[in-house]
């Protein structure tokens, strides 16, 4: 097949195209088990194979997917008839910033295949935690996993190519309740990373156990607790969703896709402008944001993006100050261009598709911030007057340029005088993104920095779904509006 | 084609049944094209050809399930797929209720949604369509985005426990075009859903881009002050609203799950305004229906609410079993909704605009980024997007920045209507997340919603 695909690659350069790739996934299976209240509701497997074809003609893209490989000609064909039709309608003629071409292979770390675990064992998993969240005030209990592995082979026109093999786990469990009024509320489990690496040994037994009991704890709480108040408090967030407010609002507010006005039709744009690199303040002085695809074990690491890049670590955000973006090759030489400057020298690394049937397009990989100097959570919590501690994500909602946001929460406990106090069910809280930051307040230390994976990020059209991580302190923000 | 997919399946449950499984399968072929457009250019011109296959497997009252991407050529690797989910369900744990396996009382056929035209139109076309409709509308500053998307699906199963099949096969067109300013960050929206080619029609949106732009490159844009507001609604909002009702609203598995506002002792009663009436009509060849759904059941007209009154909660099969209630004919990848019009004879924005008003009106043609705040009480949060609109009630408009509405639609849907548009719109709602699965509902062009709190107002774009 390799072969085949250089072959076909070397008859579309002739034929004129400027560039060229291939992404051929010889295998990408899945596995997701859900079990409902006992009853294992979802037992599926799925797997496919393909390849995806795209061609850069005269400054435009085409692209041609097909799960038929056995006219590999016809496919590459139909890619650049794409790319000659675009090429019709051209206002910055695509060129894709300097890369290395590079011949390598990565494998995410992973020491137990769970597609070669027993269907019985991850049943008896699933069932081991529905008896544990199985207990009084609960209502519907869920536990799920879900699992992904895929090798993909890339191959360009400028000599790269690059082998992949990705595994993927993801657990959940979840209890959801019902109050005295008949609302019901829910509280859920997702651990993060666990260890060095993300196989079936990131299962933690122990782990889910003991949150199996925190969470049924919890959800009782909310149950009994009275309403969120609606008041200007301190919202001390803790990375289970703190790590959902990075990633819409420093995230998917710095792809520079969205930036440069490519995802207005659907995803929406963002606030930030070409301009405001290495000038706006984006948060105070605590914020230092970064891309950092070279953590040893999350989702947002690959090796190799899907324009054949390595793996990077890129400030976006310097001590509160905007630096970078989230960028594959082909933005770097318009965002230069339209601002009449060189703010980006290269590709970040960061272009991924979800499936071999989609085009790449620019993707968070691990959105991290960085810990900070302001202790524990027990220490951050000792020196705010009038807050509420919030956790879980229950509802968010963004405004199309990122500008502004609405979270619902899982459960709040409020803190007076330093202290912690009741928890109260119904924690909302809404800001304006730069005004939210610029209240950043305390940033915890590496106690409370934790990574959080996120399974089900959509955007671009086609519709894609990516999984990346995101790396979380403890983070403390003054004078929010909760409870509305 | 259809031949060959439903000798394919017959070929499948042979196998099955010579291997004494029980087993339902499940066909899905797309071919899909989409032409995006950011800035003015053709950012993405892509196709897929893809053909899915489904196998679920049933042992008394355990299930799996095993879908495979591949084609008709490959009838050995199929069979392993059945053979692979025949060997998941010896694994899987038995449910605590019976699952029905569906077994299909006759064959059917149901090509009427099939437009060879429509499903057939060229990379020219497409880009002619998005060339008319934005014709000298574009400038330095004002850049088109959007997306064509078209193409057609057919599915189709068979199952173990009959001989008859189940074939269906439309095509569709999914127009989203947006004109925006790239400095100042404002942007309007222009859609068009198409069954067959000849429902397609780009001088409507360029009809509408030319009224919006209008009113965007002369007004300048203000932020509006928080509290209550009288709100036209746009069809694509009330679809987007409809959509979520369609989750926490009238499902009885979610309501018996505790994630519907609508509670099992509703039924028959007034929950909405008694100008609401919303039907899942498979007549309608616009929602590219499904007339049977997918365990054979026929489907006619199911009215959920009328004049307010919540008649039905349906029933998906799975749910059915758990819950022990009968199924609804809801087995569908997605269903016909029919919000019906009113009697106000506004049919477009500028007679929307006419229309005389004693207080301001605000119009919000489109949801961004709607979620669920709380099921049990059907509160849900989004921002409005492409083009709203203050009608004053001098009769001048303005053009706010984006706000944000946390809202119940018991409250949205309720008492406060005033009215709802006797035209009615197709949205098209499709996602192309998984497989295509061509979708839309009809809604009136304009609902009036009185006395609605707004939560949040930008101070720009």
């Amino acid at each position: 097949m390799l072969k085949d695909i250089k072959k076909q690659i070397e008859r579309l350069k002739s034929q004129g195209a400027t560039y060229v790739d291939a992404r051929w996934y010889p295998f990408e299976e899945a596995n997701y088990l859900m079990m409902w209240n006992g009853n294992l509701k979802n037992t599926s497997a799925a797997r496919e194979s393909g390849m995806g074809v795209r061609v850069l003609y005269k400054g435009a893209w085409g692209f041609s997917a097909s799960s038929d490989l056995s006219d590999t000609p016809a496919l590459f064909d139909k890619a650049l008839d794409n790319g000659r039709v675009a090429a019709e309608r051209v206002t910055f003629p695509v060129r894709l910033a300097e890369k290395d071409a590079i011949q390598a292979s990565f494998e995410s770390p992973c020491r137990i295949n769970p597609f070669e675990v027993a269907l019985a064992d991850k049943v008896a998993f699933l069932k081991e935690m529905d008896e544990k969240l199985n207990q009084p005030g609960v209502f519907q209990r869920i536990s799920e996993m879900m699992f992904m592995r895929k090798q993909i082979v890339f191959v360009d026109s400028e000599g790269s190519e690059i082998e992949k093999t990705i595994t993927e786990v993801f657990p959940t469990i979840q209890v959801t309740g019902v109050d005295s009024e008949g609302v019901t509320f829910e509280r859920k489990s997702r651990p993060g990373q666990q260890g060095e690496s993300r196989g079936w040994e990131s299962v933690d037994r122990g782990l889910f156990s003991e949150n199996a009991v925190r969470i049924v704890k919890e959800l009782n709480e909310v149950l009994a607790a009275d309403e969120c108040p609606k008041e200007d408090r301190s919202v001390i967030l803790l990375p289970g969703i703190m790590y959902l407010q990075t990633h819409e609002t420093i995230g998917h507010a710095l792809e520079l896709d969205r930036i440069l006005g490519y995802e207005l039709a659907y995803a929406g744009g963002s606030f930030v402008t070409l301009n405001d690199f290495g000038t706006l303040r984006y948060g105070s002085p605590k914020l230092t944001a970064r891309a950092d695809a070279t953590l040893t074990n999350s989702p947002g690491s690959f090796g190799y993006d899907d324009d054949g890049v390595p793996a990077q670590d890129n400030l976006l955000i310097d001590k509160g100050i905007l630096v970078g973006a989230i960028n594959g090759r082909q933005m770097v030489e318009e965002a230069n261009a339209r601002a009449r400057k060189q703010i980006f020298h290269g590709s970040s690394g960061a272009n991924r598709a979800t499936s071999f049937y989609r085009v790449p397009i620019e993707r968070m990989t691990n959105i991290n911030i960085d810990p900070g100097a302001d202790g524990t959570l027990d220490d951050i919590v000792s020196k705010t007057e009038k807050g509420i501690i919030l956790d879980g994500d229950r509802s968010w909602s963004i405004g199309s340029n990122r500008e502004q946001f609405h979270f619902a929460t899982e459960i709040g406990w409020l803190v007076d005088d330093g202290k912690v106090g009741k928890v109260v069910k119904n924690s909302t809280y809404k800001g304006e993104t730069l005004k939210f930051y610029n209240s950043l307040s305390a940033v915890g230390d590496k106690s409370t920095w934790k990574v959080q994976y996120v399974d089900n990020c959509g955007k671009g059209q086609p519709n894609q779904v990516m999984q990346l991580g995101h790396g979380i302190p403890v983070c403390r923000f003054d004078n929010v509006r909760i409870g509305e | 084609m259809k031949e060959k997919i439903l000798q394919t399946l017959t070929d499948l449950r042979k196998y099955a049944l010579g291997k004494g499984y029980d087993v339902a399968i499940f066909y899905h072929e797309e071919d899909s094209y989409l032409m995006r457009f950011a800035n003015s250019a053709i950012s993405l011109n892509t196709n897929e050809h893809l053909i899915r296959i489904n196998i679920t497997a049933y042992e008394g009252r355990k299930r799996a399930d095993y879908e495979l991407i591949t084609d008709l050529s490959k009838l050995d690797e199929m069979k392993r797929s059945v053979d692979t989910a025949a060997e998941m369900v010896k694994h899987a744990q038995p449910l605590n209720y019976d699952p029905t396996v569906p077994a299909l009382a006759e064959s059917f056929a149901d090509e009427n949604g099939y437009d060879p035209q429509l499903a057939g139109i060229s990379n020219e076309e497409r880009l002619d369509y998005f060339n008319k409709a934005a014709k000298g509308l574009e400038t330095e500053d004002i850049k088109l985005s959007g997306i064509f998307s078209n193409g057609s699906n057919t599915v189709a199963h068979i199952n173990t426990r009959s001989e008859h099949t189940q074939n269906f096969r439309t095509s569709d067109a999914q127009v989203t075009a947006v004109l925006s300013n790239s400095q100042l960050k404002w942007e309007v929206i222009a859609e068009q859903s198409a069954q067959k080619k000849s429902d397609l029609d780009p001088s409507g949106l360029h009809r509408e881009f030319v009224f919006l732009l209008g009113r965007y490159q002369k007004d300048e844009a203000l932020q509006l002050p928080l509290g209550s507001y009288d709100i036209v609604f746009g069809f694509a909002a009330t679809a987007d609203l409809l959509s979520v009702m369609n989750w926490i609203g009238f499902s009885g598995g979610s309501m018996k799950r505790g994630f519907s506002f609508i509670a099992e002792d509703q039924v028959g009663k007034k929950v909405f305004s008694d100008k609401f009436t919303l039907i899942d009509d498979p007549t309608r060849l616009e929602t590219f229906p499904f007339k049977r759904d997918l365990t054979g059941i026929v489907r006619n007209p199911f009215p959920i609410f009328e004049n307010g009154v919540f008649r039905s909660f349906i029933w998906f099969q799975d749910d059915a079993d758990e819950f022990g209630a009968a199924p609804t004919g809801h087995n569908v990848p997605h269903k016909s909704l029919v919000l019906n019009g009113g009697d106000k004879a506004v049919g477009s924005i500028e007679e929307l605009v006419k229309q005389p008003r004693e207080k301001d009106i605000l119009y919000i043609p489109f949801l961004h980024y709607m979620n669920i705040v709380n099921p049990s009480k059907g509160v849900i949060t989004a921002s409005s997007r492409f083009g709203a609109l203050l009608l004053r009630k001098d009769g001048s408009l303005a053009v706010p920045y984006n706000v944000r509405i946390t809202q119940s639609l018991l409250d949205l849907f309720g008492d406060k209507v005033a009215w709802m548009s006797k035209a009615q719109v197709v949205n098209n709602t499709s996602m192309s997340y998984g497989a295509r699965n061509p979708t839309a509902v009809i809604v009136p062009r304009f609902v009036k919603v009185d006395d609605i709190e707004i939560s949040h107002s930008n101070s720009s774009y």
